[in-house]
């Protein structure tokens, strides 16, 4: 690993240091150019001539020019062994196993999450009742944003958008019956600071139902720029104190969960901020760089922290941008294990990666049409090699999805897994002309992006000064303005308009009323029957060990047995790191 | 678009807890660009926004809620705008993903107007402008 460098350079130096052989040999490709010219003067007029490039606009894209089609000129410098090779093995641009959906489906694992853990318990078993193959938990607003459910800021919005959690007691609600010790469980925590104590009280909870740490298999997202960035909230800690915590979660689990994925650098909910792919992939490569040299200097091998790493992407509208964005993915993610870290373990070269149809691609218009969309998200998907799949439902424009569609999205997947047969053959897209190029184009533009996050000094800094939330409003912005002038076409919005009022006839999900008091009631009875003297003592450690840079976790694992409440342990993130104020950037 | 004609100054807020903020963040920066002086505040609560309101002398106050937040903090902040005596001559407008039987519940706690992820900065800058001019005549003669 040579720290000088950057990644770029350290990629480039490679990549010109490698032989290349083209699969055409060079008086072919000079034939094929003569007819291609040929072509050009004969077949086609001055005016097709002159929009022989175009730039197709589409929600969350990045506008890369497109041609008419495409040849073996667009693709004559790619070698087969060195660009494309087999799947499972280097360079893994077609898949991270040899048979990939003939060996192991895709997950079918379908986000729940509203009310109280009772409820959503439900919604769960209903999943699995009906063949989803893996858990998705989200969690309402005051559990993401760390306060309790009878914190005066949570009023109004608790078990909203997510399920509230309070505490231990809530997480055994929450997965009460539910095999955690045969089926993988997401926890969508979003930040590393709630990660420290969700991910406790689901330890603690594993723990008080008898099941070894050893047997749970499943992911938490711990991501610092969701925290920092993506999200809005009343109190930020900074940046710095953010990214530590992130990589003592990464240590603590990688340590002592095996089979857990200790972060999921989460670029969905970057792109669904405002910003293409490009950035997506490029921001979550840039933090999981950052993230194993810190590692690495804290004394863990960087072959096996990456062992346990996912990532998470968002699919969007241009399709085969969404297919070939993947595969550029574990293209560029293989090249910086094995080139920056010197990776040895095939494993850490993998980009591992949970994916979900894009929730801001739905328009409120003519909702069933958001059913074609998702089904062309999670079709581009599976095409693209991922691991996992969520397919957002229709109804989502409007408020968390009804029961009906949420069964209908994991119908989606079934549909996809069963009946297309796309499964039948690994990267079945591998080897066009069209993808190949593509391919090549995004791995550059995303290496171009992480370099620019490193020239300036890393991603901790780029965010603490704001150029991220810059990029994000810029984007938007303009993709607002394309969207208005009708560019950037939305169907039955601003074109095919919808014709009657827009008031669909769907079922909404409506949410209970008692969620907010029934949380207060358990809160009231849990803080009334625990011994709060070990409570407070347990808080004052994690006090300490924030203090003194210790790894956090353990404390926080300490305070969750003790049955220390969400707000009380983030209560001690934000007296002892302090608030951060995001710069101004609107 | 812009009418420089037209003063306007407009408190924008995303409410409580909501994380999302990107649609509270486009509308500030489309309601500048039309010449609205835009407080944008981030997070805040009703008192909070209601006393920046007052301090500020908005015409105007935007809030944004998309994860289920807005009919209960929604409400609250109409009550405190009305305790404090500015729901008559200030225009509330709230923004974000509601389900649509919600949308008469937002207008009777006293929202003038309401929008979706659909509506763009020309519908919300024409909205705001005759919205103000209306509750301006509403004011009694001094």
């Amino acid at each position: 690993m040579d720290d000088d460098k950057t990644t770029k350079q350290i990629l480039d130096e490679q990549a010109t240091a490698q032989r290349c052989a083209s699969l055409y040999n060079p008086d072919f490709l000079k034939e094929l150019h003569n007819s291609f010219e040929k072509w050009q003067n004969t077949a086609i007029t001055e005016v097709e001539k002159a929009s022989l490039k175009t730039i197709p606009h589409s929600l969350l894209g990045t506008e890369i020019p497109r041609g008419l089609f495409y040849s073996p000129q667009d693709v004559s410098k790619i070698d087969y062994a060195k660009d494309i090779g087999f799947p499972g093995g280097e360079p893994y641009t077609r898949g991270i196993h040899p048979n990939m959906y003939r060996g192991r489906e895709f997950t079918m694992r379908q986000l729940s999450g509203f009310a109280g853990p009772e409820d959503t318990n439900e919604r769960i078993n209903f999943l699995l009742d009906h063949g989803a193959t893996g858990v998705n938990i989200i969690f309402d607003l005051p559990t993401i944003q760390e306060y309790d459910s009878d914190n005066r800021m949570a009023r109004g919005q608790v078990g909203k958008g997510g399920v509230a959690i309070d505490s231990v007691e809530d997480m055994e609600l929450l997965f009460k019956g539910v095999p955690i010790d045969k089926i993988s469980v997401s926890l969508v925590t979003h930040y590393p600071t709630n990660t420290a104590i969700l991910f406790a009280m689901y330890l603690v909870m594993a723990e008080r139902r008898g099941i070894a740490w050893e047997k749970l298999r499943g992911s938490v997202q711990n991501d610092m720029v969701v925290e920092e960035v993506v999200r809005g909230a009343p109190e930020y800690i900074p940046p710095p104190e953010c990214f530590r915590i992130q990589c003592d979660n990464i240590a603590f689990i990688r340590t002592n969960i095996p089979g857990w994925n200790c972060i999921t650098f989460n670029g969905y909910n970057l792109r669904e901020a405002g910003t293409s792919e490009v950035t997506e992939t490029a921001v979550a490569m840039a933090n999981a760089i950052e993230t194993i040299k810190e590692l690495v200097a804290r004394g863990y091998s960087a072959d096996w922290i990456a062992e346990r790493i996912t990532f998470f992407w968002d699919v969007a509208n241009d399709f085969f941008v969404e297919i070939a964005r993947l595969r550029a993915a574990r293209r560029l993610w293989y090249k910086i294990m094995k080139h920056r870290f010197g990776a040895k373990s095939s494993r850490a070269m993998l980009m591992r990666c949970h994916t979900q149809t894009s929730g801001l691609c739905l328009a409120r218009e003519e909702p069933l049409n958001n059913i074609v969309r998702a089904a062309y998200h999670a079709l581009a998907a599976v095409l693209g090699g991922a691991q996992s799949l969520h397919v957002d439902s229709y109804d989502e424009a409007y408020s968390v999805p009804t029961e009906a569609a949420s069964l209908l999205s994991l119908r989606t997947q079934q549909i996809i897994q069963e009946e297309s047969a796309v499964t039948e053959v690994v990267d079945p897209l591998g080897g066009s002309f069209y993808i190949e190029s593509l391919t090549d184009e995004i791995e550059r533009k995303i290496l171009d992006a992480v370099n620019e996050v490193e020239e300036m000094g890393g991603l901790v800094t780029a965010i603490e000064k704001g150029w991220l939330h810059r990029k994000i409003t810029d984007y938007t912005l303009r993709e607002n303005e394309l969207i208005e002038k009708a560019t950037i076409k939305i169907v039955g919005r601003n074109c095919y308009k919808a014709s009657a009022e827009d008031i669909p006839e769907i079922d909404i999900f409506e949410y209970a009323q008692d969620t907010e008091e029934k949380q207060r009631q358990k809160l009231k009875k849990l803080r009334a029957e625990r011994d709060n003297n070990i409570v407070v003592k347990r808080l004052a450690e994690l006090r300490e060990a924030c203090k003194q840079r210790q790894n956090i976790f353990p404390y926080c694992l300490e305070a969750a047995r003790a049955n220390a409440t969400e707000g009380e342990i983030a209560g001690i993130f934000r007296e002892s790191f302090g608030l951060w104020k995001p710069p101004n950037f609107w | 678009m812009p009418d420089t004609n037209i003063k306007m100054k407009m408190v924008i807020a995303t409410l409580g807890l909501e994380v999302h903020w990107r649609g509270a963040v486009t509308v500030a920066r489309l309601l500048r660009d039309c010449g609205v002086e835009v407080v944008f505040i981030g997070n805040a609560y009703p008192d909070e926004i209601i006393q920046v309101a007052m301090q500020e002398g908005a015409d105007i106050v935007g809030v944004s809620s998309l994860t289920g937040g807005h009919l209960i903090l929604g409400s609250e902040l109409m009550e405190v705008a009305s305790q404090k005596g500015i729901k008559d001559n200030v225009v509330f407008v709230i923004g974000g993903i509601f389900p649509p039987g919600d949308l008469p519940k937002l207008k009777e706690a006293g929202f003038d107007g309401t929008f979706g992820p659909e509506a763009n900065g020309e519908v919300i800058y024409t909205f705001i402008k005759k919205a103000v001019s209306l509750k301006q005549k509403e004011l009694p003669d001094i």
